[in-house]
């Protein structure tokens, strides 16, 4: 408790010291009268000897202080006063840094929630993804190899406690209630184990129900568990019906559980894999992921599974050849998903803003010092020591910050919720914690970190700058508007055209961004989109086990939407444009070479009905489309789509060469070559397509595309009930615009977009507030002098040439470092990029042209201003 | 304006002279003061005012303490007063002083290189 003794006592303390110094200057003074001194004169020599009163009282008094504190308080308490005595200034720096710090905020929490915080299972970084590689061509999937190689990893690693397989699958609800089609996946019996998640309720699955055979078992979701089956807890034990078979749930896992790698998934049942599929070593279905051992490092792991599948090389060259499983932790596999790279690139643009708004603010500090120079001349005077006023300076700036961040903070928690209401519901599911993104500690600790770091670094230089006094000097001159020296006018400079030359580099970067994305918007799909709805469907294998069934259902479909009204045409595959259905196979061009071992080609494979391509609008290259003639069980056709043709057959004519397909080795007739389509990504590059007949090819998997006249709420209804009146148990997909679809693929690059505009038009206002900042400082400095030019005869036009010159050169130079910075900074966007080069000529050229002109007109309000100056009133103002 | 090194010659030093005054009788500052120039025949450019920050010091570690009192001339003053452990300190301070002292002037004594 001594230190609140000392605290309560300190008052009498101070009060003695004064008093001893008081009674010390009094005998000083007696003692130099007594000798015969005038005691005026006493006075001031007993003053001289004794040194500075106040600076002596003020080390004396520190003496008791907590070191450095308590002056810091002082100096806080000091600081918030001036902050509030200049409100303009300290309003322009505090909205300044808010936006910047606020940008950072919000993007930041993005990155700790996705990439920092480790994901929602215990010991999270001991699950490792596996994936499969072709170390030759280069390519990696998510898929493992082959079921086999699966099974044989499985057997043979020691560096995983557990491994465990999943695919994404969607089922067939029926029965309690409409069909429903719901989304989830074939998981391994150990997947909720190795993943370390616990069911809410009964159980999760064991080794035995894992088998092809085995009774059938489910999981359900809290969320299908409480809106299908109104939370009764008795659905643990209790029956299903999934594709028209009857499951036994035992369990139900927790809504907080989340594998973002399957997205949504409400339904889970055992992989079973068959013992055909257990020995196929050709192709595989299913991705894989385990949970280390503890202690095994990622690249030991790498390692094993390396040394397993070049033993599995050499024993099965056929399939094997330059196959491997790569091993990758799961938060980076996550976070490759979705929304990691436009994460990194906002991150890296919001950097760039905050330094100009720094920048911004530290001007503002500059020039606002200038006019504080009399008021720190008179504090040095009294005794303040350079290094105090210094403090002083910078505690005064970190304050600034301070507010400036807080400010910050709820201008980034206002972009958080901005950003996650950019995210549409559909891709929820493969985000970690479903997009949600709190502010949190880890958040708040980076905002205060760089709010202080900023305001210590860009404090600095003016309190550096400002605290060098020249009292004699400043406290002579008559106006006490000291210029300030002539380095602090240059450091301001300095800033200024750094922080064109910044936003410039922020502007281009964006400016590519942006139009990237309308030219990924704007190119065809290679189908008419416009009023085209969609409705996908997978038929359940047990109820429509024969090709005659499938295909009676799609013709029975096709003929009662050809019915409904509004309809102007129609068609069927077996996959659409961003259905999510797909399916490959192997193919090979007759009469050609046959591929070398482990050389295999692939192209996506669509079974379409007839009028398919019309009903699209997906246009004919050469050659012609199907008839009614291809949909005999004989007539062996194929479509071919133009990268097809063009690696396959790059100088002859594709129409009339034989291909050979599929496990059967089918060989078919090319009859048509149509263009290429995008089929899952607005960007993707064209990959190899071939199309069917969906009548010789009927598929389980179906998407039905209608075109109407104009998009009527009515339509989606219209055609779900078609498809109900032919089978009254089919669930259907929400039948949605294919427009709409196209959106939400896309939604990540349009929500960077929003983004860059927006940041954009932040760097742009951001610097040109900067040059008009110093340009109006500069011209309030320099009235004095622009009255005695005006006085002996300059025109108001040169005055106004004069100071638009001056700033213009600081803008110019500003921008021209400013492009070539950008010339090697928007190199990694390549990446990113569609069909614009990061060094687009138009953007280089366009960006500086419009920044000048901006500049310029930011120049021109200073530049008026000065122009008016009266003489009379500028030389009398002093 | 002089800063603290120059007034306080080497840090502890002026702390050692008040010390060692005191140790032969107590005195109020003013007198220690005149004590410390006088008795170095004014060789020393001490501020007076920088006796005070030190006497603080000195009473926050309670090497010193202080009373108030009645001076020879009849003023109201504050005298101070080396306690037990200042003694002590001074002692430790002096040899150690010695001992820097005795180097210092072994390493500038002429003649050896």
């Amino acid at each position: 408790m001594m230190w609140l003794k000392r605290l309560f006592s300190r008052r009498r303390l101070y009060g003695e010291l004064s008093e001893e110094i008081r009674e010390h200057l009094e005998e000083k003074i007696e003692e130099l009268v007594a000798g015969g001194m005038s005691r005026k004169e006493a006075a001031y020599a007993a003053r001289r000897e004794f040194g500075n009163v106040t600076l002596v009282e003020e080390d004396g008094r520190e003496v008791w202080q907590w070191p450095s504190i308590e002056s810091l308080i002082a100096d806080v308490r000091y600081g918030l006063r001036m902050l509030r005595k200049s409100r303009g200034f300290t309003a322009t720096a505090v909205l300044t840094l808010a936006l910047g710090i606020g940008a950072n905020t919000a993007i930041f929490s993005y990155i700790n929630a996705w990439m920092i915080k480790p994901l929602p299972y215990p010991q999270a970084d001991r699950l490792m993804v596996v994936v499969s590689h072709d170390t030759k061509k280069g390519w990696t999937r998510n898929s493992v190899t082959s079921t086999a190689d699966f099974i044989d990893f499985q057997k043979q690693n020691t560096s995983f406690e557990q491994t465990t397989g999943w695919a994404g699958w969607n089922f067939n609800l029926t029965g309690d209630g409409p069909p429903t089609l719901v989304e989830g996946g074939r998981v391994g019996w150990n997947y909720f184990e190795t993943l370390g998640a616990k069911p809410m309720l009964g159980r999760t699955f064991i080794p035995d129900e894992d088998r092809a055979g085995a009774e059938h078992v489910a999981v359900l979701s809290q969320g299908l568990w409480q809106s299908r089956f109104a939370s009764d807890p008795r659905i643990v034990g209790g029956n299903i019906t999934i594709g028209g078979e009857s499951y036994t749930v035992v369990g139900v896992m927790p809504g907080t559980f989340q594998f973002p790698l399957m997205g949504i998934a409400n339904l889970w049942t055992p992989l079973a894999l068959t013992d055909k599929e257990r020995t196929d070593r050709g192709r595989s279905w299913f991705s894989a992921f385990g949970r280390l051992k503890p202690g095994v490092t990622l690249e030991q792991a790498g390692a094993e599974s390396a040394a397993i599948f070049a033993r599995l090389e050499s024993q099965f060259p056929q399939t094997n050849t330059n196959l491997t499983l790569l091993v990758s932790s799961m938060t980076d596999e996550i976070g490759k998903e979705e929304g990691t790279t436009q994460v990194m690139i906002s991150f890296a643009i919001v950097g760039l803003i905050l330094l100009i708004a720094c920048a911004n603010v530290a001007n503002l500090m500059l020039a606002r010092a200038t006019g504080r120079t009399k008021e720190f001349a008179v504090r040095g005077a009294l005794g303040a020591t350079r290094s105090r006023l210094a403090r002083q300076l910078l505690t005064e700036s970190l304050l600034l910050f301070f507010v400036g961040g807080v400010a910050g903070m709820f201008f980034g928690f206002w972009g958080i919720r901005w950003i996650e209401s950019q995210i549409p519901d559909h891709i929820r599911g493969y985000l970690v914690n479903y997009g949600h993104v709190d502010l949190d500690v880890t958040t708040l600790a980076f905002t205060l970190g760089i709010t202080m770091l900023c305001g210590l670094v860009f404090g600095l230089a003016p309190a550096f700058e400002n605290s060098k006094l020249d009292v004699n000097r400043t406290l002579k001159e008559a106006s006490g508007q000291a210029s300030g020296s002539k380095r602090g006018a240059r450091l301001r400079r300095i800033f200024v055209a750094a922080e064109i030359a910044l936003a410039v580099v922020v502007l281009i970067s964006t400016t590519l961004l942006v139009k990237s994305f309308l030219i990924s918007v704007r190119s065809s799909p290679g189908y008419n989109p416009a009023n085209v709805m969609v409705a996908q469907l997978a038929l359940p294998k047990t109820k429509y086990a024969q090709e005659w069934q499938l295909r009676r259902f799609s013709e029975d479909v096709l003929a009662r939407i050809q019915a409904l009204p509004q309809v102007v045409s129609f068609g069927a595959a077996s996959s659409v444009p961003y259905g999510g259905f797909g399916q490959a196979v192997e193919v090979e061009a007759v009469g050609k070479p046959a591929p070398q071992p482990g050389e295999r080609f692939g192209a996506r494979f669509t079974a379409v009905s007839t009028n398919y391509f019309s009903a699209m609008q997906i246009g004919l290259v050469k050659g012609r489309l199907f008839n009614s003639a291809d949909e005999q069980a004989n007539s062996p056709s194929v479509i071919i789509n133009q990268t097809f043709a063009r690696q396959f057959w790059p100088d002859e004519d594709p129409i009339g060469q034989k291909l050979q397909f599929g496990e059967r080795r089918t060989v078919r007739t090319i009859v048509g070559v149509v263009r290429d389509i995008k089929m899952y990504y607005l960007r993707e590059r064209p990959e190899r397509q071939m199309y069917v007949p969906l009548a010789q090819f009927p598929s389980g998997t179906l998407g039905f595309v209608v075109r109407t006249t104009a998009n009527s709420a009515a339509m989606p209804t219209a055609i779900r009930d078609a498809i109900w009146a032919v089978d009254r148990d089919q669930p259907v997909s929400s039948v949605e615009p294919l427009e709409m679809l196209m959106v939400i693929q896309d939604a990540g690059n349009r929500v960077l977009t929003k983004l860059m505009v927006f940041f954009g038009a932040l760097a742009m206002f951001l610097g040109v507030i900067g040059i008009y900042g110093v340009m109006a400082h500069l011209v309030s400095q320099r009235t004095h002098e622009i009255g005695i030019r005006t006085a002996l005869g300059a025109s108001p036009g040169r005055v106004m040439g004069m100071v638009i010159g001056q700033g213009m050169k600081l803008a110019s130079i500003g921008v021209a470092v400013g492009v070539l910075c950008a010339l090697g900074v928007t190199r990694p966007l390549a990446t990113v990029l569609y069909q614009v080069a990061p060094n687009d000529p138009l953007t280089f050229i366009a960006v500086p042209i419009v920044f000048a002109g901006v500049a310029a007109v930011a120049c021109c309000i200073p530049a008026r201003r000065a122009m008016r100056v009266d003489p009379l009133v500028a030389l009398r103002y002093e | 304006m002089k800063n603290r090194e120059q007034r306080d010659l080497f840090p502890g030093a002026l702390e050692m002279m008040i010390l060692r005054t005191l140790k032969r009788q107590p005195r109020h500052g003013y007198a220690l003061a005149l004590h410390i120039k006088r008795t170095s025949n004014d060789l020393l450019q001490i501020e007076e005012g920088s006796l005070y920050p030190a006497l603080q010091r000195l009473l926050k570690e309670e090497l010193v303490k202080a009373e108030w009192g009645i001076s020879s001339t009849s003023r109201r003053v504050r005298i101070y007063k080396l306690t037990a452990k200042g003694a002590k300190h001074l002692e430790h301070e002096v040899s150690r002083f010695e001992k820097m002292l005795d180097g210092i002037t072994r390493v500038l004594a002429p003649g050896e290189s």
